[in-house]
């Protein structure tokens, strides 16, 4: 890593810990802003708006009225400052306004003055503020630090969680013409062609025919990778980074053994090839719907019984909690698998009935860490037993890897902290706030490499994997110490000759 | 007559405003599952969610030693202190009012030490202070003021209890009459009206608010059951196969 | 920030990624590596000239796997990985060889 950086590089504190409040402290880094093409394509305006602030704050009444969270949010603060230190983001910048109460007050503090009686009658005395164009400005800064990880709302003792707060504020800001390039571009290219890179169908094919070439030429095996195999029996889809990018993609490979071992019927769509849904970040759930639906259609067309996601956190979570409430129940599934599984759940019921040949002692030159992702740790479940969520990734780590090693209980589990680059944040212009995000979890990593002398740490979603790829060498770590929970598990199937 | 008119209005408000609050989260939709996991799956597990947030402040206890016993003391002290209370406005006083009357002083201290440390926390930490409005001072003082001036008058300023219960009995039986002169308790009547006419209007709407979070109210079961989106408009399959 | 090349402005994004796929030229690959201060060898170009040619049939930058099987088929097995990337293209061959190649950005969740 040779690139330039024109920051400093936090160093790992011996414990997390308050940096102390430093105003302004990232108060420069903004992501690009959507232009015209990006804006409309998700049925925005192209610029900011004539008559801005009235619209904002319409819009404003108008999500308290239709998210009963955002309503009791907005009223129910009492500013007891127990979330001000939980923040990655705050812990890595030390910018007051990445406590999550002081993010959420840059909203708070407007739907106070125009639609409470004392933000009307004595604004000063409550903090409420006129929405003027600097506001304006602070929440497209710093609604876009907010990585919607929902740590804070874990030691909220009323459980307000900041997420939905940083989605609603996005969609005013994308309702009044100034949304964010990074993430409005891919919806616009998931809408057009079915994924966020904008992999066409050919290319797809080609990809994966290179990726069957691989396997066999490593294992001797054939694996298939099939795309949109009418009558299969499970829809797989995952984030398109598998099909693209590294350590992503050893993951995809990793699914494809396991399917293949297990002998079940699969296939990829190219209608549906992406599991993520950035829809979720941005707050709107038109184009969150929009995008879903294409899940359901793709199901539908390939006449599948079953549908597996892939390694991606929010995409968990979409599918898991919201998916057939955005599409319509999804009533044409197998009765015995009724709603989406996740891929480690796949996996995990395949190892515990023997259906999968594993030999852990594959992965002896490994000694792995497991980094809970933030959307799958406290936005969704697994296995159907309380916590399975956390469970099942480390039962299956622990079934194909001989040592595997907790990081800190408090930066794990519900308590896990973000990557830093979750939430539409995953763009390179914020790059010095997704280092500095990534701090408490570096912190946390270097914990257990002291302790256990760690290889790696190993993740289960796309962003994740992509952020440490990228943070890692920032911190003295190699790029290439963060895998894929799949890869794990492909390296140790065990192939019988006769299979050859 | 006037401070009886005055807690009237005053209760008249308190109890149309929340009301009107209560109301308002109750009709806004969630439309998503939105559970903070792990999530609890069935309505008792919600019940028990909801009873460790509030009765223990389970989540102010991972967050934050200190505020959590500053907190937890404030708020269990003020519990007792307010059930206290209706020894004003039973009579014969109900049996268990009686029976926590006496440690209603002891509750009173609990509420000074636990709105003291608040307080400090809030002049002294510094990512505190910085979050703090005029607002979240004075709302910990009027508390201060209403505890410190009932234990005065438990102490020290001894008002005409008799006259005190005419009056207070009078308001539940619609028959006013004229509060004891005595400044202490005009001040302690006062800040309580105040209490009354602003608290559905400010942040203390997290009484409420927290059994209508979808956080923590929801359950882990969009797997097996349908959650549908009022105010969307496809939620019912569009496609057959 | 636009490109200027002999006199021509060629536009870019706010990173530095031609507008337009079909305006490339060598002289514009040399002028970007010129700012970067990255010396081009013919391994660079083997890269970028690969690059141009999938995305001219895909549309897309090739996934991380394909362009490595590339690197090793013409550069020898031994340079066909990401590492030996990283070390023609410090910032990332996804970023930075696809920008040198006139190509836009890939972006998503890499």
């Amino acid at each position: 890593m040779t690139e330039k950086i024109d920051f400093d590089v936090p160093e790992i504190p011996a414990r997390i810990e308050d940096p102390g409040v430093q105003p302004h402290a990232s108060s420069h880094l903004k992501p690009y802003r959507a232009q015209h093409q990006h804006q409309e394509a998700l049925g925005f305006p192209g610029e900011l708006v004539d008559g801005w602030q009235e619209k904002a704050i319409d819009k404003l009444g108008e999500l308290t009225g239709k998210y009963r969270s955002l309503q009791v949010f907005m009223d129910s603060c009492m500013k007891c400052g127990a979330c001000t230190d939980k923040c990655h983001y705050y812990l890595g910048t030390g910018d007051p306004n990445n406590m999550p109460v002081a993010r959420q007050d840059l909203l708070r503090n407007v739907y106070r003055r125009y639609y409470t009686l004392p933000g009307k009658l004595f604004p000063k005395l409550v903090g409420a503020v006129d929405l003027t164009e600097d506001v304006l400005d602070q929440w497209y800064t710093y609604f876009h630090q907010c990585s919607q990880c929902r740590r804070c709302s874990v030691f909220c003792p009323v459980g307000i969680d900041t997420s939905e707060v940083s989605m609603a504020a996005r969609e005013i800001l994308d309702t009044v013409g100034t949304g964010q390039k990074y993430v409005n571009e891919v919806i616009g290219k998931v809408h057009r062609l079915g994924n966020n890179l904008g992999l066409p169908e050919p290319a797809l094919a080609d990809t994966l025919e290179g990726l069957e070439e691989d396997i066999e030429e490593e294992i001797g095996v054939p694996v298939r990778l099939p795309l949109d195999q009418a009558g299969a029996d499970i829809l797989l889809v995952t984030p398109s980074a598998d099909f693209f990018a590294e350590p992503h993609v050893d993951g995809l490979i990793g699914y494809a053994k396991v399917f293949h071992q297990a002998g079940l019927s699969w296939t990829l769509s190219s209608h549906a090839s992406e599991a993520a849904n950035f829809g979720l970040f941005i707050g709107s759930y038109d184009n969150m719907q929009q995008v879903a639906k294409r899940i359901r259609q793709a199901a539908l067309d390939l006449g599948v019984k079953r549908i597996v996601f892939g390694e991606c956190g929010h995409a968990w979570r979409v599918a898991y909690n919201f998916l057939s409430t955005l599409t319509g129940p999804l009533e044409f599934l197998d009765t015995a698998f009724p709603s989406p599984q996740h891929v480690v759940e796949v996996t995990h019921n395949l190892l515990q009935s023997g259906r999968l040949q594993v030999d852990p002692s594959a992965n002896d030159d490994k000694r792995v860490t497991y980094h809970d992702s933030c959307n799958v740790a406290r936005g969704s479940g697994m296995g159907d037993i309380p916590g399975g969520q956390m469970l099942l990734p480390r039962q299956v780590i622990n079934a194909v890897c001989n040592n595997f090693f907790e990081m800190p209980a408090n930066t794990t589990g519900d308590a896990t902290f973000c990557c830093g680059g979750g939430g539409g944040l995953l763009t390179d212009e914020l790059i010095e706030l997704r280092v500095k995000g990534a701090l408490p979890r570096m912190q946390a990593l270097q914990t257990v490499d002291k302790a256990h002398d760690i290889t790696h740490m190993v993740a289960i979603c796309a962003i994740c994997k992509s952020q440490f790829a990228k943070v890692l060498p920032y911190y003295g770590f190699q790029m290439d110490q963060i895998l894929s929970l799949h890869q794990l598990v492909g390296d140790a199937l065990v192939w019988k000759v006769n299979e050859v | 007559m006037f401070a009886g008119w005055l807690l009237y209005l005053a209760f008249a408000i308190f109890i149309l405003g929340l009301l009107a609050r209560i109301l308002r989260y109750a009709r806004t939709p969630a439309p998503l599952k939105i559970p903070l996991m792990p999530a609890p799956r069935t309505t008792g597990g919600v019940v028990l969610r909801l009873l460790q947030e509030v009765l223990l402040f389970r989540s102010l206890f991972r967050a934050s030693r200190w505020t959590w016993v500053f907190g937890w003391l404030f708020h269990a002290g003020l519990l007792i202190v307010a059930l206290s209370h209706l020894q004003y406005f039973t009579d014969p006083i109900w049996g268990w009012v009686a029976m926590i009357v006496p440690f209603s002083h002891m509750a009173a201290y609990a509420m000074v030490v636990g709105l003291t440390g608040l307080l400090c926390r809030r002049i002294m930490v510094v990512r505190i202070r910085y979050i703090s409005a005029p607002s979240d001072y004075l709302m910990l003082v009027l508390f201060l003021v209403l505890a410190g001036s009932g234990l005065l008058m438990h102490h020290v300023f001894y008002p005409d209890i008799l006259g005190l219960r005419h009056f207070t009995l009078g308001l539940v039986s619609g028959n006013l009459s004229a509060l004891p002169a005595q400044w202490l308790l005009w001040v302690h009547i006062g800040l309580f009206a105040l209490l009354l006419l602003i608290f559905p209007f400010s942040k203390l709407l997290h009484a409420p608010g927290v059994f209508f979070n979808p956080v923590f109210t929801q359950r882990d079961n969009a797997r097996g059951k349908h959650h549908v989106n009022p105010w969307s408009e496809n939620t019912e399959p569009d496609d057959k196969r | 920030m636009p490109i200027e090349v002999d006199g021509t402005i060629y536009d870019t994004d706010e990173e530095g990624y031609l507008l337009d796929f079909n305006v490339w030229s060598r002289e514009i690959t040399l002028k970007m590596a010129e700012s970067d201060s990255c010396e081009l060898t013919d391994s660079h170009w083997e890269v970028i000239h690969f690059l141009r040619e999938y995305y001219e049939e895909y549309q897309i930058a090739p996934a991380i796997r394909i362009l490595t099987k590339a690197v090793g088929r013409k550069l020898g097995k031994e340079k066909g990985n990401s590492k030996y990337l990283y070390q023609l293209y410090p910032e990332g061959p996804a970023k930075q060889a696809c920008r040198y190649a006139g190509l836009p950005k890939p972006t998503g969740c890499v």
